[in-house]
């Protein structure tokens, strides 16, 4: 079914406090306005050593509201909101705006009205009930007790949903239902950790089976010896949740905001060749395998954007605000569903190929030093292994690396032909979860600067 | 509210139930962010409700949270709490448990000089927009912020002991930032740096020096687009007292979180270097360290009457002469570890779980000022302002950037590097502290943003610090 383009406000599933604020503002025609009614619950089971650490609900709802008056603007947010605490804030941001101080460079709200095709979501709090996951988890503990591991990590389900009006007529829902769950295995006594994960909307694509045996291939790995290596540079194979984690990085230099802040790797390289040409990244909120979106932050529609392909630098991500400012095509994309594409190396003989080097599972806490140069420094994590003669012979302690993003890419040897979803949590804010594909990348010299000298 | 929250305890004495909290929070909050000159937005919210109920039933803690505090919810939590505990119970092998505590009560309202929610709107943004302009994009300047959040939070918490708090605070987070470019590079400065955040209102501006600061960051951020890097491998540095706030808090603050030797922070903050066997014995950093945990001072953002948990405020030494000493501990934990729980559990909302959190962690004075401390130096660098922080999941590797670094040679300043980094692991590098300067330098650096749990929380809190010297530091980071 088609896209198709939206003329008339939906009053029948209009929320009764946004449909009271949005009545109240048609009476300002002199302003513009944007209105968004979120509503959100979690059912949060974290676990530690095997057994339950908390078992958490959490649910909110809040009205948030951006007034505009020419070039002034006004904001604030209603949590649980009722009719008088809404023209209270109202009236407050009446009384303020044109006191406010001008934005020249703002234009106007967003004016997509495009629709997404509808979507059956299934709350997946309900269909995932709690005796469900705490059985699931019952069943991999047991496994991994053989073995001397015990589990730590999250299994959760959200329900989140989102209603936003503007005075342009954009009148948009979407809703997510992700399901995140993340099994760290610890060895009891060399703390030795390997991690397997799985998220989506669809919990279908949930194989207990596979995801169990999964995870003990990897305490298998695991339970050889623990060694150091020194600081240089390695070939190393990353897992598909480190591409990821590089790719979402990188794609922090291909938004348009940070072009206009002058921190932009990929200001001025638009068509450029810059990485080799089988790597190819889209931002792909379609993928049934992924957490699906239907629309960008301002409410404009998400659709597939190839933004690295065939290694050469397409298009910067760009909303209203700054397609006005700067004047770069306007797609609403957010790099919420990045996608890096296969290639045609079977893992087994990437790893073969690999005289001496490391495999990488998990990265951790990454920071830029220079945003612009793609300059950072992380952590391994979760299981590193060295490589020695084609073959994963021990555990390495987890090591710093510190790396420009564009060269790990640039130096690019292969990838794997398979593409995996790996689920990432955003901690900060109201609590989310999102979704990338990656392939298993070969890279040469990857540069690791030290040693943490724990696991 | 004091009747709501101690009538919902009254719900929660039930024969199954051993231990019941109740939190409430009501919080205002206000950002101002302008940008290049221009107000770029603005944006408020005022009295967000929220509620928390936590219950212990056969060993296993359940929670629920909301913003709707209405009648119905509030049964709806309690029903949600209880089925959370039970069915979380179904997986655990271990029973959580901790001795009772004597009831006791906590009431502290802080008033700020100057209310960032009652002084004239006007009047904020004239400041703030003047600020803005003076660090204004021009020359190699391309991009520049100034930025203030303000927040009022009004707590209750009650708990089956019969334990009961009341507080309210104002805290306020005021930042700007430069940007300089020659068109190859970028170079940033900000003031006062990542820590700038205070128990106070819109009076820290004045306090923190803003207006007079300007100039400085335009010309520092300029200057950096032409300085030299570090070239030694190894070098004396002298850490300022803002980026020694963070370097505190990454590699001794969570490093002693209790909660993280037992795996509970595994699936996302990571765990510890830090074993139980540690405990007094185990030698942290020089003879000179001193670092404590402080929920009792009413200067900081970690001051509370009681912490989350029914745990009156408490300084506890956590590195003594050196030597680790203690832990911050919830009460499960502080049992587990036969330690008196150390008033470290706290919730940012009312609707968040509580978890181990500094409060006010603090590296107590030495002695001297920090001019005296450079001009004791003779070969280093004086490091502050931090751009770039890292540290592994055991917080024992970290490495750091910070926006300059000021050259020292024979006890004086004669010039700046860009982006210096330094590397290290923790014990070794508190081991190499050999001066830290006096109370004269001491003071309290801030946060709204330590990121822990999940669902994520981003707690509010302090380190009071002084500038402190490290000899014979790596410095050399190859890329």
């Amino acid at each position: 079914m088609p896209e198709t383009s939206q003329t008339n406000l939906k009053d029948s599933y209009m929320n009764e406090q946004l449909k009271h604020l949005n009545s109240a503002l048609q009476q300002h025609p002199e302003l513009k306005y944007v209105l968004t009614f979120r509503e959100w619950q979690t059912d949060f089971l974290r676990f530690y050593q095997s057994q339950t650490n908390y078992n958490i609900s959490k649910d909110s709802s809040s009205l948030a509201a951006t007034l505009y008056k020419g070039k002034k603007s006004c904001s604030f947010t209603v949590d649980h909101p009722d009719n008088p605490k809404i023209e209270a804030a109202l009236k407050t941001a009446l009384d303020m705006i044109d006191a406010m101080p001008e934005d020249p460079d703002f234009v106007d709200i967003e004016d997509d009205l495009t629709l997404a095709r509808p979507r059956q979501i299934v709350n997946n709090i309900e269909a995932l009930g709690l005796n469900e996951k705490t059985r699931i988890l019952r069943e991999l503990a047991g496994r991994a007790a053989k073995y001397g591991f015990e589990l730590y990590g999250t299994f959760i389900c959200n329900y989140q949903s989102w209603q936003m009006l503007n005075s342009n007529g954009l009148d948009k829902t979407s809703t997510l239902s992700p399901i995140y769950l993340e099994v760290k295995a610890v060895h009891k006594d060399s703390q030795v950790t390997v991690l397997e994960t799985f998220g989506g909307d669809d919990f279908s694509y949930f194989k207990e089976a596979s995801f169990s045996d999964n995870l003990l291939t990897k305490i298998a790995l695991a339970q050889n010896p623990v060694v150091d290596v020194a600081p240089g540079e390695y070939e190393v194979i990353l897992a598909p949740r480190c591409v990821a984690e590089f790719a979402q990085y990188l794609s922090s230099g291909m938004r348009a905001a940070s072009v206009d802040s002058h921190n932009s790797f990929f200001e001025g390289k638009l068509n450029q060749q810059l990485f080799p040409t089988f790597f190819s990244i889209t931002d792909d909120p379609t993928d049934p395998q992924m957490i699906r979106r239907d629309y960008g932050d301002q409410g404009h529609i998400y659709r597939a954007l190839k933004l690295i392909e065939d290694g050469q630098f397409r298009a910067f991500m760009c909303g209203q605000y700054y397609h006005l400012k700067l004047g770069l095509p306007k797609n609403g994309n957010t790099g919420a569903c990045l996608k890096i594409k296969a290639g045609n190396a079977k893992l087994s003989d990437m790893i073969t190929s690999v005289k001496k080097g490391l495999y990488i599972s998990s990265l951790h806490y990454m920071n830029f030093i220079n945003a612009r140069e793609t300059s950072l420094t992380g952590l391994t994590r979760d299981g590193t292994f060295l490589i020695e003669d084609g073959k994963i012979t021990k555990v390495v302690n987890n090591l710093r690396f510190t790396e420009r993003i564009c060269r790990i890419f640039e130096n690019l040897i292969e990838l794997e032909d398979t593409a995996h979803t790996i689920p990432f949590s955003d901690n900060y804010g109201e609590f989310s979860v999102s979704s990338a594909r990656a392939p298993h990348a070969r890279v040469q010299g990857f540069n690791i600067s030290s040693s943490t000298r724990t696991i | 509210m004091k009747q709501k929250i101690k009538s919902i305890i009254d719900k929660l004495t039930a024969p199954d139930i051993s231990f019941a909290d109740v939190r409430i929070t009501s919080t205002d909050y206000e950002s101002i962010f302008f940008m290049n000159a221009n107000l770029r937005s603005y944006g408020n919210s005022k009295g967000s409700p929220a509620i928390g109920i936590r219950v212990l039933i056969d060993g296993c803690f359940g929670f629920a949270g909301s913003k709707d505090l209405s009648a119905a919810s509030i049964e709806r939590l309690i029903a949600k709490a209880r089925s959370n505990a039970i069915h979380g119970a179904l997986f655990q092998k271990e029973k959580l448990t901790f001795p009772a505590l004597p009831a006791s009560t906590g009431e502290y309202v802080h008033q700020p000089e100057i209310d960032p929610f009652a002084m004239p709107k006007a009047e904020k943004l004239e400041y703030l927009q003047r600020l803005a302009t003076s660090i204004k994009p021009t020359g190699k300047i391309v991009h520049s912020y100034a930025a203030a959040q303000f927040e009022r939070q009004e707590k209750y918490y009650a708990n089956s002991e019969g334990s009961y708090n009341h507080m309210i605070v104002t805290n306020s987070l005021p930042m700007m930032m430069v940007v300089a470019s020659d068109g190859k590079q970028t170079q940033s400065r900000t003031w006062p740096g990542h820590m700038s955040a205070g128990r106070a209102g819109f009076e820290l501006f004045y306090q923190q020096n803003f207006e007079e600061n300007t100039e400085t960051i335009i010309k520092e951020a300029t200057d950096l687009l032409v300085a030299d890097v570090i070239t030694e491998e190894k070098a004396d540095i002298i850490i300022g007292a803002g980026h020694l706030a963070l370097q505190l808090h990454e590699s001794v603050g969570h490093a002693t979180e209790a909660d993280r030797i037992f795996g509970q922070e595994i699936s996302y903050a990571g765990k510890t270097f830090v074993k139980p066997a540690m405990l007094g014995r185990f030698k942290y950093g020089s003879d000179i360290l001193n670092i404590y945990s402080d929920s009792t001072d009413p200067k900081g953002l970690g001051y509370s009457p009681m912490d989350d948990e029914g745990v009156p405020a408490r300084r506890v030494d956590i590195i003594k002469d050196g030597i680790l000493v203690d832990q911050q501990s919830s009460r499960h934990i502080a049992h587990k570890l036969g330690l008196a729980p150390s008033s470290n559990m706290k919730a940012s909302f009312a609707d968040d779980y509580p978890l181990v959190r500094m409060t006010n962690f603090c590296i107590a004075p030495g002695k001297g000022s920090l001019e005296e401390l450079i001009a004791s130096t003779e070969r280093g660098y004086f490091l502050d302002y931090t751009k770039t922080w890292s540290i592994d999941d055991n917080r024992n590797n970290f490495q750091f950037t910070t926006e300059i670094g000021y050259k020292i040679r024979d006890g004086k300043i004669v010039g700046i590097v860009k982006e210096p980094t330094y590397f290290g692991i923790t014990p070794e590098f508190w081991n190499a502290c050999d001066a830290i300067c006096g109370e004269e330098e001491w003071a309290y650096h801030s946060t709204f943003h330590c990121g822990k749990g999940e669902p994520g929380q981003v707690m509010r809190l302090s380190h009071g610090v002084a500038p402190a010297r490290f000899k014979n530091i790596n410095v050399s980071v190859k890329m």
